[in-house]
Protein backbone atom coordinates (compact mmCIF):
# COMPACT_ATOMS: atom_id res chain seq x y z
CA UNK A 1 0.00 0.00 0.00
CA UNK A 2 1.34 3.29 -0.92
CA UNK A 3 2.24 6.08 2.13
CA UNK A 4 0.05 8.33 2.94
CA UNK A 5 1.09 12.58 2.51
CA UNK A 6 -0.51 15.41 4.08
CA UNK A 7 -0.57 18.47 2.32
CA UNK A 8 -1.32 21.42 5.33
CA UNK A 9 -1.61 24.92 3.51
CA UNK A 10 -4.10 27.62 3.06
CA UNK A 11 -3.24 28.25 -0.63
CA UNK A 12 -5.00 25.97 -2.97
CA UNK A 13 -2.50 26.78 -5.62
CA UNK A 14 0.18 25.04 -3.32
CA UNK A 15 -1.84 22.25 -2.47
CA UNK A 16 -2.25 21.23 -6.22
CA UNK A 17 1.51 21.63 -6.76
CA UNK A 18 2.42 18.88 -3.79
CA UNK A 19 -1.08 16.56 -4.92
CA UNK A 20 0.54 16.35 -7.89
CA UNK A 21 3.98 16.24 -6.93
CA UNK A 22 2.96 13.06 -4.43
CA UNK A 23 0.58 11.30 -6.83
CA UNK A 24 3.47 11.50 -9.95
CA UNK A 25 5.68 9.51 -7.54
CA UNK A 26 2.83 6.96 -6.07
CA UNK A 27 2.16 8.62 -2.48
CA UNK A 28 -1.29 8.91 -1.08
CA UNK A 29 -2.41 12.43 -1.01
CA UNK A 30 -4.42 14.06 1.80
CA UNK A 31 -5.27 17.92 1.97
CA UNK A 32 -6.00 20.60 5.12
CA UNK A 33 -6.48 23.86 4.57
CA UNK A 34 -5.57 25.05 7.87
CA UNK A 35 -3.55 23.86 11.52
CA UNK A 36 -7.33 22.88 12.74
CA UNK A 37 -8.48 20.80 9.87
CA UNK A 38 -4.66 19.45 9.13
CA UNK A 39 -4.50 18.67 12.91
CA UNK A 40 -7.93 16.22 12.62
CA UNK A 41 -6.66 14.94 9.24
CA UNK A 42 -3.42 13.53 11.25
CA UNK A 43 -5.38 11.82 14.16
CA UNK A 44 -7.95 10.45 11.80
CA UNK A 45 -5.89 9.39 8.86
CA UNK A 46 -2.22 8.94 10.87
CA UNK A 47 0.03 10.33 7.93
CA UNK A 48 3.02 8.80 7.06
CA UNK A 49 4.45 12.27 6.30
CA UNK A 50 3.08 15.56 6.64
CA UNK A 51 3.94 18.98 4.04
CA UNK A 52 3.25 21.94 6.77
CA UNK A 53 2.89 25.45 5.69
CA UNK A 54 3.58 28.19 8.57
CA UNK A 55 0.91 30.80 8.12
CA UNK A 56 -1.87 30.02 7.92
CA UNK A 57 -5.62 30.85 8.91
CA UNK A 58 -7.39 29.54 12.13
CA UNK A 59 -4.09 27.50 13.51
CA UNK A 60 -0.34 28.30 11.99
CA UNK A 61 2.05 25.86 11.15
CA UNK A 62 3.67 26.93 14.12
CA UNK A 63 1.25 25.46 16.81
CA UNK A 64 0.74 22.80 15.00
CA UNK A 65 4.32 21.61 14.91
CA UNK A 66 4.35 21.78 18.50
CA UNK A 67 1.23 19.90 19.23
CA UNK A 68 2.33 16.80 16.80
CA UNK A 69 5.60 16.80 18.78
CA UNK A 70 4.67 16.98 22.04
CA UNK A 71 1.57 14.15 21.74
CA UNK A 72 2.61 10.93 22.63
CA UNK A 73 0.77 9.53 19.71
CA UNK A 74 1.56 11.88 16.99
CA UNK A 75 5.51 12.85 18.04
CA UNK A 76 6.73 10.50 15.34
CA UNK A 77 4.75 11.68 12.60
CA UNK A 78 7.38 13.32 10.14
CA UNK A 79 7.37 16.80 9.08
CA UNK A 80 8.51 18.87 6.15
CA UNK A 81 8.09 22.55 6.36
CA UNK A 82 7.25 24.79 3.40
CA UNK A 83 6.88 27.70 3.82
CA UNK A 84 7.78 31.05 2.87
CA UNK A 85 8.56 32.04 6.27
CA UNK A 86 12.23 31.68 6.61
CA UNK A 87 13.71 29.20 9.49
CA UNK A 88 15.69 31.11 11.21
CA UNK A 89 12.11 33.15 12.66
CA UNK A 90 10.02 29.80 12.58
CA UNK A 91 13.03 28.31 15.37
CA UNK A 92 12.96 31.75 16.77
CA UNK A 93 9.38 31.60 17.55
CA UNK A 94 9.38 28.15 18.64
CA UNK A 95 12.22 28.97 20.81
CA UNK A 96 10.08 32.06 22.54
CA UNK A 97 7.27 29.16 23.06
CA UNK A 98 9.63 27.13 25.39
CA UNK A 99 10.78 30.14 27.26
CA UNK A 100 7.05 31.46 27.75
CA UNK A 101 6.35 27.46 29.66
CA UNK A 102 6.02 25.05 26.68
CA UNK A 103 8.22 21.93 26.09
CA UNK A 104 11.83 21.72 24.32
CA UNK A 105 10.72 20.19 20.84
CA UNK A 106 12.82 19.18 18.29
CA UNK A 107 13.58 21.24 15.29
CA UNK A 108 11.76 19.69 11.82
CA UNK A 109 13.68 17.20 10.01
CA UNK A 110 13.07 19.02 6.87
CA UNK A 111 12.94 22.81 6.32
CA UNK A 112 12.35 24.24 2.65
CA UNK A 113 11.56 27.54 1.91
CA UNK A 114 9.01 28.61 -0.93
CA UNK A 115 8.67 28.69 -4.04
CA UNK A 116 10.29 24.89 -4.15
CA UNK A 117 10.84 22.95 -7.66
CA UNK A 118 8.97 19.47 -7.80
CA UNK A 119 12.16 17.67 -8.25
CA UNK A 120 13.53 19.15 -5.35
CA UNK A 121 10.18 17.95 -3.51
CA UNK A 122 9.77 14.70 -4.58
CA UNK A 123 13.63 14.24 -3.46
CA UNK A 124 12.65 15.63 0.36
CA UNK A 125 10.15 13.39 0.15
CA UNK A 126 11.77 10.17 -0.49
CA UNK A 127 14.42 11.26 1.94
CA UNK A 128 12.11 11.85 4.56
CA UNK A 129 10.28 8.43 3.98
CA UNK A 130 13.27 6.60 3.91
CA UNK B 1 -13.76 40.79 27.88
CA UNK B 2 -10.52 40.46 26.56
CA UNK B 3 -9.07 41.02 23.06
CA UNK B 4 -6.67 37.53 22.70
CA UNK B 5 -7.22 37.32 18.79
CA UNK B 6 -7.53 40.75 16.29
CA UNK B 7 -8.36 40.88 12.92
CA UNK B 8 -5.89 43.80 10.83
CA UNK B 9 -8.23 44.47 7.97
CA UNK B 10 -5.46 46.48 5.14
CA UNK B 11 -5.53 47.85 1.47
CA UNK B 12 -2.06 48.19 2.50
CA UNK B 13 -2.20 52.32 1.27
CA UNK B 14 -3.87 53.16 4.63
CA UNK B 15 -2.97 50.59 7.12
CA UNK B 16 0.71 49.58 7.45
CA UNK B 17 3.08 47.75 9.92
CA UNK B 18 3.47 50.72 11.99
CA UNK B 19 -0.39 50.74 12.66
CA UNK B 20 -0.17 47.49 13.96
CA UNK B 21 3.05 47.98 16.37
CA UNK B 22 0.91 50.92 18.04
CA UNK B 23 -1.46 48.32 19.20
CA UNK B 24 0.90 45.60 20.07
CA UNK B 25 0.65 47.52 23.62
CA UNK B 26 -2.23 45.12 24.27
CA UNK B 27 -0.25 41.89 24.70
CA UNK B 28 0.32 43.64 28.39
CA UNK B 29 -3.43 42.62 28.46
CA UNK B 30 -4.15 39.53 26.64
CA UNK B 31 -3.40 39.68 23.03
CA UNK B 32 -1.62 36.86 21.48
CA UNK B 33 -2.81 36.35 18.00
CA UNK B 34 -3.12 38.41 15.10
CA UNK B 35 -4.75 37.36 11.56
CA UNK B 36 -3.77 39.57 8.96
CA UNK B 37 -6.69 40.46 6.23
CA UNK B 38 -6.51 41.21 2.54
CA UNK B 39 -9.46 41.83 0.58
CA UNK B 40 -8.55 41.78 -3.06
CA UNK B 41 -12.13 43.70 -4.25
CA UNK B 42 -13.75 41.90 -7.17
CA UNK B 43 -13.52 44.71 -9.54
CA UNK B 44 -9.95 44.79 -9.75
CA UNK B 45 -9.51 41.68 -11.39
CA UNK B 46 -13.23 40.77 -13.29
CA UNK B 47 -15.60 42.74 -14.84
CA UNK B 48 -13.35 44.16 -17.45
CA UNK B 49 -14.88 44.66 -20.47
CA UNK B 50 -13.08 42.69 -23.34
CA UNK B 51 -10.88 40.76 -20.76
CA UNK B 52 -12.93 39.19 -18.28
CA UNK B 53 -11.37 37.71 -15.27
CA UNK B 54 -8.00 38.87 -15.03
CA UNK B 55 -6.30 35.40 -13.21
CA UNK B 56 -2.92 36.98 -14.09
CA UNK B 57 -3.68 39.99 -12.32
CA UNK B 58 -5.15 38.60 -9.42
CA UNK B 59 -1.70 36.40 -8.75
CA UNK B 60 0.20 39.58 -9.05
CA UNK B 61 -1.86 41.11 -5.80
CA UNK B 62 -2.09 37.99 -3.76
CA UNK B 63 1.71 37.72 -4.45
CA UNK B 64 1.80 41.19 -3.42
CA UNK B 65 0.05 40.92 -0.41
CA UNK B 66 1.57 38.02 0.66
CA UNK B 67 5.22 39.18 0.48
CA UNK B 68 4.14 41.85 2.81
CA UNK B 69 2.06 39.77 5.20
CA UNK B 70 4.99 37.06 5.70
CA UNK B 71 7.77 40.10 6.38
CA UNK B 72 4.58 41.12 9.39
CA UNK B 73 4.23 37.97 10.35
CA UNK B 74 8.10 37.33 10.55
CA UNK B 75 7.99 40.13 12.96
CA UNK B 76 5.40 38.80 14.88
CA UNK B 77 6.52 35.64 15.41
CA UNK B 78 9.55 36.39 16.19
CA UNK B 79 7.65 38.59 19.12
CA UNK B 80 6.05 34.99 20.15
CA UNK B 81 2.76 35.99 18.78
CA UNK B 82 0.15 33.68 17.04
CA UNK B 83 -0.56 35.18 13.16
CA UNK B 84 -2.40 34.34 10.49
CA UNK B 85 -3.53 35.48 7.35
CA UNK B 86 -6.39 35.53 4.74
CA UNK B 87 -5.61 37.14 1.38
CA UNK B 88 -9.11 36.06 -0.57
CA UNK B 89 -11.07 37.84 -3.92
CA UNK B 90 -14.52 39.00 -2.69
CA UNK B 91 -16.49 42.05 -1.47
CA UNK B 92 -14.65 43.65 1.89
CA UNK B 93 -17.35 43.39 4.47
CA UNK B 94 -18.94 39.74 3.57
CA UNK B 95 -15.07 38.93 3.50
CA UNK B 96 -13.78 40.35 6.65
CA UNK B 97 -17.07 38.50 8.42
CA UNK B 98 -16.84 35.56 7.18
CA UNK B 99 -12.85 35.42 8.50
CA UNK B 100 -13.95 37.25 11.82
CA UNK B 101 -16.24 33.77 12.66
CA UNK B 102 -13.87 31.31 10.98
CA UNK B 103 -11.09 33.13 13.84
CA UNK B 104 -14.07 34.18 16.21
CA UNK B 105 -11.64 37.06 16.65
CA UNK B 106 -12.67 40.23 19.51
CA UNK B 107 -11.47 42.76 17.30
CA UNK B 108 -11.46 44.08 13.77
CA UNK B 109 -9.20 46.48 12.99
CA UNK B 110 -10.24 48.42 9.74
CA UNK B 111 -8.91 51.49 8.10
CA UNK B 112 -11.43 54.79 7.27
CA UNK B 113 -13.94 54.06 4.89
CA UNK B 114 -12.18 55.27 1.39
CA UNK B 115 -15.98 55.38 -0.27
CA UNK B 116 -17.52 58.24 -2.26
CA UNK B 117 -19.96 60.31 -1.01
CA UNK B 118 -22.47 58.73 -3.80
CA UNK B 119 -21.60 55.18 -2.72
CA UNK B 120 -22.14 55.95 0.92
CA UNK B 121 -25.69 57.30 -0.23
CA UNK B 122 -26.01 53.73 -1.91
CA UNK B 123 -24.49 51.46 -0.32
CA UNK B 124 -23.77 52.86 3.48
CA UNK B 125 -20.12 52.79 4.76
CA UNK B 126 -17.93 49.80 5.28
CA UNK B 127 -17.50 50.47 9.18
CA UNK B 128 -21.51 50.89 9.50
CA UNK B 129 -22.23 47.76 7.04
CA UNK B 130 -19.71 45.77 9.13
CA UNK B 131 -20.73 46.97 12.97
CA UNK B 132 -24.52 46.10 11.62
CA UNK B 133 -23.55 42.24 10.73
CA UNK B 134 -20.67 41.51 12.64
CA UNK B 135 -21.30 41.78 16.39
CA UNK B 136 -17.60 42.49 17.09
CA UNK B 137 -15.86 45.55 18.41
CA UNK B 138 -14.52 47.80 15.35
CA UNK B 139 -11.66 49.92 15.57
CA UNK B 140 -11.76 52.69 12.44
CA UNK B 141 -7.80 53.40 12.85
CA UNK B 142 -6.43 57.23 11.91
CA UNK B 143 -2.67 58.28 12.54
CA UNK B 144 -3.08 60.51 14.91
CA UNK B 145 -0.28 62.04 13.49
CA UNK B 146 1.58 61.63 9.56
CA UNK B 147 5.02 62.74 11.40
CA UNK B 148 5.43 61.62 14.43
CA UNK B 149 8.36 59.42 14.93
CA UNK B 150 6.91 57.60 17.90
CA UNK B 151 3.48 56.56 16.78
CA UNK B 152 1.07 57.21 19.42
CA UNK B 153 -0.76 53.97 20.62
CA UNK B 154 -4.58 54.38 20.57
CA UNK B 155 -5.50 52.32 23.93
CA UNK B 156 -2.86 54.83 26.10
CA UNK B 157 -6.03 57.37 27.00
CA UNK B 158 -9.38 56.39 25.20
CA UNK B 159 -12.16 58.37 26.36
CA UNK B 160 -15.45 56.58 26.46
CA UNK B 161 -18.35 58.24 25.20
CA UNK B 162 -21.47 57.14 27.44
CA UNK B 163 -25.13 57.66 26.52
CA UNK B 164 -25.97 54.55 28.43
CA UNK B 165 -26.95 52.59 25.33
CA UNK B 166 -26.84 48.86 25.63
CA UNK B 167 -23.24 49.49 23.55
CA UNK B 168 -21.45 52.15 25.74
CA UNK B 169 -22.17 49.87 28.77
CA UNK B 170 -20.82 47.08 27.16
CA UNK B 171 -17.47 49.20 26.46
CA UNK B 172 -17.36 50.46 29.74
CA UNK B 173 -16.93 46.45 30.65
CA UNK B 174 -14.89 45.60 27.31
CA UNK B 175 -12.73 48.42 28.58
CA UNK B 176 -12.23 47.19 32.34
CA UNK B 177 -10.53 43.95 30.48
CA UNK B 178 -7.25 46.17 29.43
CA UNK B 179 -6.29 47.11 32.54
CA UNK B 180 -3.04 45.90 31.87
CA UNK B 181 -2.69 48.35 28.94
CA UNK B 182 -4.89 51.32 29.82
CA UNK B 183 -3.06 54.50 31.43
CA UNK B 184 -6.42 55.97 32.27
CA UNK B 185 -9.92 56.20 31.23
CA UNK B 186 -11.72 59.59 30.56
CA UNK B 187 -15.70 58.82 30.54
CA UNK B 188 -17.88 61.44 28.93
CA UNK B 189 -21.24 62.09 28.83
CA UNK B 190 -22.60 64.99 26.21
CA UNK B 191 -26.05 66.15 27.20
CA UNK B 192 -27.70 66.66 24.08
CA UNK B 193 -29.34 70.42 24.51
CA UNK B 194 -32.17 69.09 22.94
CA UNK B 195 -33.14 66.78 26.06
CA UNK B 196 -32.89 69.72 28.23
CA UNK B 197 -36.08 70.48 29.54
CA UNK B 198 -35.77 74.11 30.44
CA UNK B 199 -33.30 76.73 29.44
CA UNK B 200 -32.97 78.00 33.11
CA UNK B 201 -29.42 77.60 34.81
CA UNK B 202 -31.04 75.87 37.31
CA UNK B 203 -32.42 73.30 35.23
CA UNK B 204 -29.10 72.97 32.94
CA UNK B 205 -27.32 72.17 36.45
CA UNK B 206 -29.76 69.73 37.48
CA UNK B 207 -29.43 67.88 34.41
CA UNK B 208 -24.72 68.30 34.62
CA UNK B 209 -25.34 66.43 38.25
CA UNK B 210 -27.52 63.70 37.10
CA UNK B 211 -25.38 62.94 34.50
CA UNK B 212 -22.19 63.34 36.64
CA UNK B 213 -23.31 61.01 39.27
CA UNK B 214 -24.10 58.33 37.00
CA UNK B 215 -20.94 58.80 35.60
CA UNK B 216 -18.86 58.37 39.17
CA UNK B 217 -20.71 55.38 39.84
CA UNK B 218 -18.89 54.16 36.53
CA UNK B 219 -15.70 56.21 37.50
CA UNK B 220 -15.75 53.96 40.73
CA UNK B 221 -16.69 50.72 38.83
CA UNK B 222 -12.85 51.44 36.70
CA UNK B 223 -11.15 52.58 39.44
CA UNK B 224 -12.01 48.78 41.55
CA UNK B 225 -10.98 47.41 38.47
CA UNK B 226 -7.69 48.70 39.25
CA UNK B 227 -7.97 51.37 35.97
CA UNK B 228 -7.32 54.95 36.68
CA UNK B 229 -10.77 57.08 34.79
CA UNK B 230 -12.02 60.82 35.11
CA UNK B 231 -15.72 61.66 34.71
CA UNK B 232 -16.58 64.88 32.79
CA UNK B 233 -20.26 66.03 31.33
CA UNK B 234 -20.40 68.18 27.79
CA UNK B 235 -23.61 70.19 26.36
CA UNK B 236 -24.38 70.63 22.95
CA UNK B 237 -24.40 68.68 20.25
CA UNK B 238 -22.70 64.90 20.56
CA UNK B 239 -20.43 64.66 17.55
CA UNK B 240 -18.85 67.74 18.02
CA UNK B 241 -18.75 67.85 21.66
CA UNK B 242 -17.18 64.10 22.21
CA UNK B 243 -14.10 65.39 19.60
CA UNK B 244 -13.54 68.64 22.01
CA UNK B 245 -13.58 66.25 24.39
CA UNK B 246 -10.86 64.15 23.21
CA UNK B 247 -8.60 67.42 22.29
CA UNK B 248 -9.65 68.59 26.10
CA UNK B 249 -8.42 65.43 27.36
CA UNK B 250 -5.32 64.90 25.10
CA UNK B 251 -7.02 61.68 24.53
CA UNK B 252 -5.16 58.97 21.84
CA UNK B 253 -8.65 57.11 20.88
CA UNK B 254 -12.66 57.64 21.20
CA UNK B 255 -14.68 55.24 22.23
CA UNK B 256 -18.14 54.48 21.46
CA UNK B 257 -21.14 52.17 21.67
CA UNK B 258 -23.07 51.53 18.69
CA UNK B 259 -26.48 50.45 17.74
CA UNK B 260 -27.79 48.61 15.18
CA UNK B 261 -29.98 50.83 13.63
CA UNK B 262 -31.25 49.97 10.39
CA UNK B 263 -29.59 50.71 7.00
CA UNK B 264 -32.38 53.55 5.78
CA UNK B 265 -31.92 55.37 9.20
CA UNK B 266 -28.28 55.39 9.39
CA UNK B 267 -27.92 56.52 5.62
CA UNK B 268 -30.36 59.67 5.56
CA UNK B 269 -30.45 60.64 9.32
CA UNK B 270 -26.57 59.78 9.96
CA UNK B 271 -25.51 58.19 13.56
CA UNK B 272 -22.78 59.81 15.88
CA UNK B 273 -20.90 56.60 15.60
CA UNK B 274 -20.79 56.86 11.88
CA UNK B 275 -19.75 60.31 11.92
CA UNK B 276 -17.19 60.17 14.60
CA UNK B 277 -16.03 56.95 13.26
CA UNK B 278 -15.43 59.08 9.25
CA UNK B 279 -15.15 62.16 10.26
CA UNK B 280 -13.28 62.64 13.26
CA UNK B 281 -9.25 63.11 13.65
CA UNK B 282 -8.70 60.08 16.38
CA UNK B 283 -9.28 56.50 15.88
CA UNK B 284 -12.55 55.38 16.96
CA UNK B 285 -13.61 51.79 19.07
CA UNK B 286 -17.32 51.11 18.21
CA UNK B 287 -18.50 48.40 20.43
CA UNK B 288 -21.82 46.95 19.47
CA UNK B 289 -23.98 45.56 21.99
CA UNK B 290 -24.45 42.04 22.76
CA UNK B 291 -26.72 40.29 20.28
CA UNK B 292 -30.46 40.19 21.19
CA UNK B 293 -29.89 43.81 23.22
CA UNK B 294 -30.15 46.10 20.49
Amino acid sequence: MSKKVLVVDDDPDVRLFSVTVLEENGYTPLEAEDGEVGLKKIKEEKPDLVILDVLMPRQSGVRLYRELKTSKALKDVKVIILSGIAKKTFLRFQKALTEFGGSEIPEPEIYLEKPVEPDELAGVIKKALG
Amino acid sequence: MEIKKLLFVTKFEELGFDALRSLLNLRNSALEHVVFVNVIERDRVAMRRGKGYQKDEEVRLREAANIRFIDWAENLFEKGMEVGCYIVVGGLVPEVIKATQKEDADLIVIGRSTKGVLEHLYSGSDVTELLRRAWTPVLVYKHLSETAISVEEPFERPILAIDWSPGSLRAVEYLKGLKDTLQEVHLVHVADEKDLKSSSAMAIQKTRKEARNKLEEIRESFEAAGIKAREHVYIGDPDEEIEKAAKDCQATMIVLGSSAKAAWVEKFLGSTPRKISEESIYPTLLIPPEKGEE
